[in-house]
């Protein structure tokens, strides 16, 4: 052990691989994307080889806090779900790959946004949903309503279906008043 | 042909006008969401190795022939899009899941130059998830060019699983496809006939309740009669039959009285015996059913508290049948007979005391719609601050690690605000609105006074019928007032009727044979064959292990956490059974064992050990009750547990569980591997059985339990490899797969998987000091 005792930076304890327009590039290919990317080379404690440049025929993109920064903190895996690299803002990665990026996650984070709610009814602690999301009458159903709906602030949610499938209400003050008294015992 | 969704006649004359004939169709499914995420109805079909898409829209309407006719439904497919690729130009379709959504996807066969390319099939919403992943693996099965013709009577069945998907009378999805009730149609008296059951058996008590309540009302109705108006009347006026005998007829008041208490007494007694006994039948019926279920059941469902639940619904239940229905009963005679009555008395009079009823009917409802509503934010709110209460409780430890004393306060402060707030709300609505309804009434009562008044001057009615008629239109508003809760009552009733319902309706997945091979003696020879499983459906995390334990051997199982290793164990002792291929003990299929041959000669040990409250013997003996004192010692002695065990002052008869002694998490786990070395079984599963200790203490019970695995079959899932050195070999599990396996030294000289994990602990070991 070394003698002179220093308090590393946290930093210095994990290196995190920032993606940016200098060292990755994202292309289209077939309806998805693939990145080539140039990591500086570097010896692992086990012998290993990192770094230098790779090409990924395709990579997924995952929020790391996707209500807070939709499109900010990207991690980038690779197929066997192993982070390669993290943007740290779309816009570090030059605006023809942010597009890119932007429209895969917009995919990836698609949820029906409810534009107004028509009814919800209660049925042996089921709740049915009728509602309308960009024109379209969508209709579901709810079990367990109160532990279903996930408030991500005070006034945006989230609800749950039976079937795994998330609806958002951005801002619940701003459904109009017969849809929001539908829904107000439930928040 | 497998079709996964019934696909409409109009779809299939759109693709019979692009000249595919739908007898040649292989696989027809269906996906709920276009390119760009927008609801549509997308139609995929597999067809002389082409796949074809037709997406566009199913629109209904239903349209009504004639008043009286049920309407039909009138449908229309609109075609916007027809897409269609080769089937050979791909080498594997696979459903990818996103967030809300998924979609399928399929990898282009890979030309030489070009990076392999994916490309999008189709989006679908988790709602046709299920689907997507059979539709998957129907069509790599068509690549790969396995016969799916083969397996004929299966298809049969996924047709009958595909038309059982929705409720065949609103067209809505099941909730729950196992459960095939559809909540939005099923009706109320269907739910009450199957509950009524518990309480057919104990009719002649709910009969005497019944009546004994009638009895009571009946004499209810009775008094305000004899001590108003036939007392003013008859009694103190001259004229009347009875004036002067004051005593006789007090007697008699007194005795209405007296009988009414006694017959309410008789009420009493007879509903609390009908009332512990129903519930004790709901309850056992209930802890039955639960018993019975596949551990799956209980993975699958938040079953946290489902105890209490139980206890509550089956109060809830009671109270409709003893108290609700009773009730609604005698409330119905009592309003037909107090307003019979009346009509007698006066006609015109009663007219006009009723006039306000029906107002103060809706009013009232109006009133308990606001109420309800008010109790249910204070519910929420009260339960909101219970959990924060108890969250901070359980973490005080964390909490005062970080000094966060002053924040959690602020945040309970938060909650206990607009707790506050509510109750605050809810009793200043309560205590402004119900004058006002008592107002109500009294209008009424005034109304009567007035008219009644003028009729008594005018000499068409008596004062004492007035008073009389007075005491019974105040009756009529209790009544009434039941009415209007009821609709609540019952709504609670009815979800805890379908909560029951759907824990006594669940269907074990895990069944017992009803033949099942004896045993007999027990060699221990294991055979996993061709074995493949997935906690979800399509999911595989076991995906086709075989592999052959001679009796007596010692095999190991490594992998890394997740890679399915204490899913074998779990399938082993039947918590879960295969999704396809077998296991055989001595060359028995474990699903032809009865669960008592099968529990009493395999025995695990698991990461998870629970102990139940009671004493420490109590607990090493749980898996032999009839063990004798010698052989519980001797068992701890082989688990490592006597040591500790004798330093305790109350020794084995130390009580544990809640509230008590709290024993370290390596003394639990040498309790429980004590008992199932008491169990003295042919197959012993140690699933990291000696993962929560230190190395010294393992390497001790090690040796021990060396001694004790001769001659059995020993399965070791570990993540320490030094513990499977003895093994006779070892099987490597990743990703559900088995790619290595072999003898310790076999699979070193391999430099796989294994010679990675090896070196890397061997690292990890040396690096805080310790020499293997």
């Amino acid at each position: 052990m070394s003698e002179e005792k220093k308090v590393t930076e946290l930093g210095d304890v994990v290196s995190i691989t920032y993606l940016t327009r200098d060292n990755c590039t994202f292309t289209k290919n077939g309806d998805f994307l693939s990145l080539t990317v140039t990591l500086p080379k570097e010896i692992g404690p086990d012998g290993e080889e990192t770094g230098g440049t790779k090409t990924y025929d395709r990579v997924y993109f995952h929020r790391a806090f996707p209500y807070d920064h939709p499109y900010a903190f990207i991690s980038v895996l690779d197929r066997e779900s192993v982070e390669i690299g993290i943007i740290r803002d779309l816009s570090d990665i030059g605006p023809d790959a942010a597009e890119l990026v932007k429209s895969e996650l917009d995919r990836k984070y698609y949820a029906p946004v409810i534009d107004r709610i028509v009814s919800v009814k209660e049925r042996f602690g089921y709740t049915y949903w009728h509602v309308i999301s960009g024109g379209h009458e969508l209709t579901f159903t709810v079990r367990d309503v109160y532990r279903s709906i996930t408030k991500v602030t005070q006034t945006r949610i989230f609800i749950s279906d039976e079937d795994g499938n998330r609806y958002e209400i951005p801002d619940t003050e701003a459904l109009d008043r017969k849809s929001y008294r539908k829904i107000e015992l439930y928040l | 042909m497998t079709e996964l969704y019934d696909i409409p006649k109009e779809v299939k004359a759109a693709l019979e006008a692009k000249g595919i004939p739908y007898e040649k169709v292989d696989i027809a499914a269906k996906t709920d969401l276009d390119d760009g995420c927008v609801p549509c109805d997308n139609y995929i079909f597999v067809a002389d190795g082409d796949i074809i898409i037709l997406a566009g829209s199913m629109i209904g309407r239903l349209k009504r022939n004639g008043i009286f006719k049920q309407p039909k439904p009138v449908r229309h497919f609109t075609e916007l899009s027809y897409t269609h690729y080769s089937l050979s130009d791909y080498e594997e379709f696979q459903v990818e899941e996103l967030l809300s959504s998924a979609r399928i996807v399929a990898r282009r066969r890979a030309d030489a130059d070009s990076l392999p390319r994916t490309e999008l099939i189709a989006n679908l919403s988790n709602t046709y998830k299920n689907e997507a992943y059979k539709f998957v693996r129907k069509i790599n099965a068509l690549i790969k060019g396995e016969n799916n013709e083969s397996s004929g009577d299966n298809n049969e069945d996924k047709k009958d699983e595909k038309e059982e998907l929705f409720c065949p009378k609103c067209g809505r999805r099941y909730a729950d496809p196992e459960r095939k009730i559809c909540m939005r149609c099923m009706d109320k008296v269907h739910i009450i006939k199957r509950f009524s059951i518990f309480f057919a058996r104990y009719k002649f008590q709910i009969g005497a309740i019944i009546f004994t309540m009638i009895l009571t009302s009946a004499l209810g109705i009775l008094a305000p009669y004899i001590s108003s108006g036939f007392y003013y009347d008859e009694v103190l006026d001259q004229n009347g039959r009875f004036y002067g005998k004051i005593l006789l007829v007090i007697g008699i008041i007194l005795a209405t009285r007296i009988i009414s208490i006694l017959v309410s007494i008789v009420n009493g007694v007879i509903s609390s015996r009908v009332a512990a006994k129903v519930t004790y039948d709901l309850k056992k019926e209930i802890f039955g059913a639960i018993e019975r279920l596949s551990i799956g059941y209980f993975t699958n469902r938040q079953t946290g508290g489902l105890m209490t639940q139980v206890n509550n619904d089956a109060n809830n239940i009671y109270w409709f049948f003893c108290d609700i229905v009773p009730y609604s009963i005698v409330n119905v005679f009592q309003i037909i007979g107090i307003i019979v009555i009346m009509l007698i008395m006066e006609p015109v009079l009663t007219l006009i005391s009723l006039v306000t009823v029906p107002i103060a009917f809706f009013l009232i409802r109006k009133v308990f719609a606001i109420l309800e509503k008010y109790h249910a934010k204070r519910y929420s709110q009260s339960r909101s601050l219970n959990s924060l209460l108890s969250d901070i409780l359980t973490g005080i430890r964390v909490v005062k690690a970080f000094s966060k004393e002053s924040e959690e306060a602020a945040r309970f402060d938060v909650r206990n605000k607009s707790l506050a707030a509510a109750n605050m709300k809810a009793s200043v609505f309560n205590t402004t609105v119900f004058p006002f309804i008592s107002m109500l009434i009294y209008i009424s009562n005034m109304l009567v006074l007035g008219v009644g008044g003028w009729m008594v001057i005018d000499g068409k009615m008596s004062y004492g019928i007035l008073l009389t008629f007075i005491s019974y239109m105040n009756m009529v508003y209790n009544p009434i007032m039941f009415f209007v809760d009821i609709v609540y009552m019952l709504t609670d009733c009815l979800n805890s009727m379908n909560r029951l319902m759907d824990v006594m309706d669940a269907v074990p997945d895990v069944v017992e044979s009803k033949n099942p091979t004896p045993l007999g003696e027990v060699r221990g020879e294991v055979e996993f064959d061709n074995v493949v499983f997935g906690y979800e459906k399509n999911r595989t995390v076991i995906d086709g292990i075989s592999f052959k334990i001679n009796p007596g051997e010692v095999i190991g199982i490594v992998g890394h956490t997740g890679a399915g290793k204490s899913t074998l164990a779990n399938l082993l002792i039947r918590l879960y059974d295969v999704g396809s291929g077998s296991i055989k003990i001595d060359g028995v299929d474990v699903r032809d064992i009865s669960f008592d041959d099968l529990r009493k000669n395999v025995a695990i040990v698991s990461q998870e050990t629970y102990l139940f409250m009671g004493t420490i013997m109590d607990n090493i003996k749980y898996a032999r009750p009839d063990a004798t004192d010698e052989e519980v010692i001797t068992a701890s002695k082989i688990a490592g547990a006597h040591d500790f065990i004798i330093k305790l002052p109350d020794a084995y008869n130390t009580r544990i569980g809640f509230g008590y002694k709290d024993l370290s998490g390596g003394e639990r786990q040498r309790i429980s591997i004590a008992r199932a070395i008491l169990r003295n079984p042919r197959i012993l599963i140690m699933d990291e059985a000696t993962a929560a200790m230190d190395t010294q203490t393992e390497r001790r019970i090690q040796a021990a339990l060396d001694n004790l695995v001769k001659g059995r079959t020993t399965i070791m899932i570990a993540h320490r490899l030094s513990t499977l050195r003895n093994a006779d070999y070892i099987i490597v599990i990743e990703n559900g797969k088995m790619p290595e396996f072999g003898t310790h030294a076999e699979l070193l000289a391999k430099k796989g998987i294994f010679y990675k994990l090896y070196k890397l602990q061997l690292e990890a070991l040396r690096n805080i000091g310790i020499e293997e």
